[in-house]
């Protein structure tokens, strides 16, 4: 057995390497606002991961990575965060969409698609919701027609977040009648460099362009691309919505501990206690998005308990902003340099973290219905 | 770790004890001594929180937390099981430092603890119990005593390590006693939604009501996540896990309880209603071993001071790693 199937192993071996201080990781410490740089040197360091070893554990072997379990991406962002990566950017959808295509699309699509997306090569996109289906999930318009040897899918997609950057986009589009609901949905893999494909980058408020707009017109898709059964998509976007909302926190939360840390050189003692309550809120997100790592391991996914730690993840996000905010004015008023600007991008963007991934009403939503049983 | 199914069947059973026995004699009925003895073992930590997690939900009577912090000083030491319980010290804004004795005066002696002295027992017989007479099902004491009763028989050396240990665990074993009282509260709030009407239907129809009660029921899941981890933690818990763990709960529980009063309404805040006796529980945990308050200034000060990285997710790693 490879030993660095062992977690401490493994950690330590990655520790050591980050202690040397390779380029990729320097370039990707940097604050900068600039959202196609975060690009560039994200990729870059995803590249050196892979290429040293480091980011292929936690992945099948059979699938081109080189096994352990989720523990070790766990381990890799959490030791990535405490050297100074700023976050995962784009490498965001590996957390979310990997582990769904592992389960659920072709062995022979996943063996290539696994490692080109580790390596930084190939980025995806998600492509759920639509101009006229938000929290609505169950009622998008975006069709896929049944023809020789595939599919042909014709729609629009909107806030497909990285689109413009991604080779391929996981599309949920209506295979069954207009109105079949979540019964007739199915999950395709389009290639978004294919003809009929259109992306149009969103400006976003904090000046970052990550979100998109897609359209398809008879965009065609190959049938060995099909995620999942046919008008079986409403299961694979649970079990993608089970990683974006439960363990997907566990991630994101390691940069958040970083941020807030960071922060405390322009804290005052007068701070202390609301300091205290934004790192109970981080601990509440460690504690649940763990055991939504551990059910992963085991198999059994959190369900709709992946809401709590959606939630969780929302409210320390925001504490911890709040607190950078309170000791830092100039990402409000100041001169805008590097750092400053990607504070006030972050700081902004955790306005929205309860809007994205499913909204916080429709978080609450599924608690009262799904687990407190309300009528 | 103790399957979840393992640790609900517990809970059940303590729930059942502590219904049939509100007091400290329903800790022997559930073998609780006993798994004191086996606290190394995972399955003996998570039982014995489990039972703390009943006693709040049951509204149990007994000094469970105060002698369960007492044990861990005394271990060994030929005291009968339940018989010595820790008086908590806490500092009142207008006494300055008081002694609280949690729960009902059912031990034989009181372990007072001197920091920089020692600690030493003192006869219940020997101490003036004044109540605290805070409604709820809920009994308080303070406690005051001649100096000249109280002799230090655990030196300095040996209760700074038992203080340690039982600061910790009792903290972890408060957190879920106000984890079980605030999902009583919460339970009843369920109950209410789901058949008061009001405008022809069940309050637990609209979104305001039902957002509320999907908080709470956050709340108690952020508790109850940490807590288990502070248990199955145990001695590789980083630094001030319990004081985390212990504040969340605290601050936590004063929320859920907040919510389902609003869900209640009026009746919520009757005297006949259930719901003071679980808030009354979980303001009185609050209030010991460091109130939600003090604990996250303390640590707000901790991390910024020493510019100090908590490694909470490390510790989980590790012994996830391990496990």
């Amino acid at each position: 057995m490879d030993p660095l199937h062992e977690l401490s192993a493994y950690q330590d071996g990655l520790e050591k390497w980050l202690g040397s201080s390779p380029p990729s990781l320097v370039a990707a410490a940097v604050p900068n606002p600039s959202f196609a740089a975060r690009v560039e040197t994200t990729s870059a360091l995803m590249k050196a991961l892979f290429d040293e070893g480091w980011g292929r554990y936690g992945w099948p072997e059979a699938l081109g990575g080189l096994g352990g379990t989720i523990l070790h991406r766990a381990a890799m962002w959490d030791s990535l965060a405490r050297h100074g990566v700023r976050g995962m950017s784009l490498f965001e959808h590996v957390e979310v969409l990997l582990p769904t295509l592992c389960a659920k699309a072709k062995r022979e699509f996943v063996s290539a698609a696994l490692p080109a997306f580790l390596s930084g090569r190939e980025v995806w996109a998600q492509g759920f919701s639509e101009p006229e289906a938000g929290s609505d999930l169950a009622s998008l318009r975006t069709r896929a027609r049944a023809v020789a040897g595939g599919y042909v899918i014709r729609g629009r997609k909107i806030w497909t977040s990285w689109a413009a950057y991604a080779t391929w986009c996981l599309v949920l589009a209506r295979t069954g009648a207009p109105e079949s609901r979540h019964r007739g949905l199915t999950a395709f893999i389009v290639d978004l460099r294919e003809p009929g494909v259109a992306v149009n980058a969103i400006e976003q408020a904090n000046g970052t362009d990550e979100l998109a707009e897609v359209a398809f017109d008879d965009v065609f898709v190959p049938e060995h691309r099909v995620v999942g059964e046919p008008d079986g998509g409403w299961a694979v976007a649970m079990h993608i919505l089970s990683s974006e909302r439960g363990t997907f926190a566990w991630f994101r939360h390691c940069f958040l501990y970083q941020q807030l840390l960071a922060h405390l050189e322009r804290s005052e003692p007068a701070g202390d206690g609301a300091v205290g309550e934004a790192l109970l809120d981080l601990a509440a997100v460690t504690a649940t998005s763990y055991h939504g790592l551990e059910s992963h391991a085991a198999d059994t996914p959190l369900g709709p308990r992946a809401a709590f730690t959606k939630l969780l993840l929302c409210e320390a996000e925001r504490a911890v902003h709040d607190r950078i905010l309170a000791g830092d004015a100039d990402l409000a008023v100041g001169l805008q340099d590097d750092e400053t600007a990607a504070l006030r991008q972050e700081y902004l963007f955790s306005r929205i973290v309860t809007v994205y991934g499913g909204s916080q009403q429709m978080q609450l939503e599924t608690i009262a219905k799904q687990l407190l049983r309300l009528p | 770790m103790m399957t979840s199914d393992a640790e609900e069947a517990f809970l059940e059973s303590a729930r059942a004890a502590f219904r049939h026995d509100p007091g400290i004699g329903a800790l022997g009925a559930l073998g609780v001594w006993d798994l004191l003895d086996e606290f190394a073992d995972r399955e003996a930590r998570a039982a014995t929180f489990a039972m703390f997690r009943a006693h709040g939900r049951e509204l149990g009577r007994s000094a469970a937390l105060a002698c369960f912090m007492a044990h861990l000083y005394v271990a060994g030491d030929g005291f009968a099981s339940g018989s010595v319980a820790v008086a908590m010290p806490r500092r009142s804004a207008r006494r300055g430092d008081v002694l609280l004795l949690v729960g009902e005066p059912s031990m034989k002696h009181v372990l007072v603890d001197r920091p920089g002295l020692g600690a030493g027992f003192v006869s219940i017989d020997d101490v003036e119990l004044q109540p605290v007479t805070v409604p709820g099902r809920l009994i308080l004491h303070e406690l005051t005593f001649a100096p000249e009763d109280l002799t230090v028989e655990i030196p300095e050396a040996r209760a700074k390590t038992a203080r340690q240990r039982s600061a910790f665990l009792g903290r972890i074993a408060a957190a879920f006693e106000i984890l079980g009282a605030a999902e009583g509260a919460l339970d009843l709030a369920l109950e209410h939604a789901s058949t008061r009407e009001q405008f022809g239907q069940p309050i637990g129809k609209f979104q305001a009501v039902r957002h509320l009660l999907a908080w709470a029921r956050t709340d108690c899941a952020a508790v109850l996540e940490a807590s288990r981890q502070a248990a199955a933690l145990d001695t590789a818990a980083p630094s001030r896990f319990d004081e985390v763990v212990k504040a969340l709960a605290g601050r936590n529980g004063r929320r859920v309880c907040e919510r389902a009063l609003q869900v209640l309404g009026g009746i919520g805040f009757t005297a006949e209603q259930d719901h003071h006796h679980f808030h009354s529980r979980v303001l009185a945990l609050d209030a010991v071993l460091g109130t939600s308050a003090e604990l996250a200034r303390g640590l707000g000060a901790w991390l910024r001071e020493g510019r100090t990285d908590p490694g909470f997710p490390r510790a989980l790693l590790h012994r996830g790693g391990r496990a």
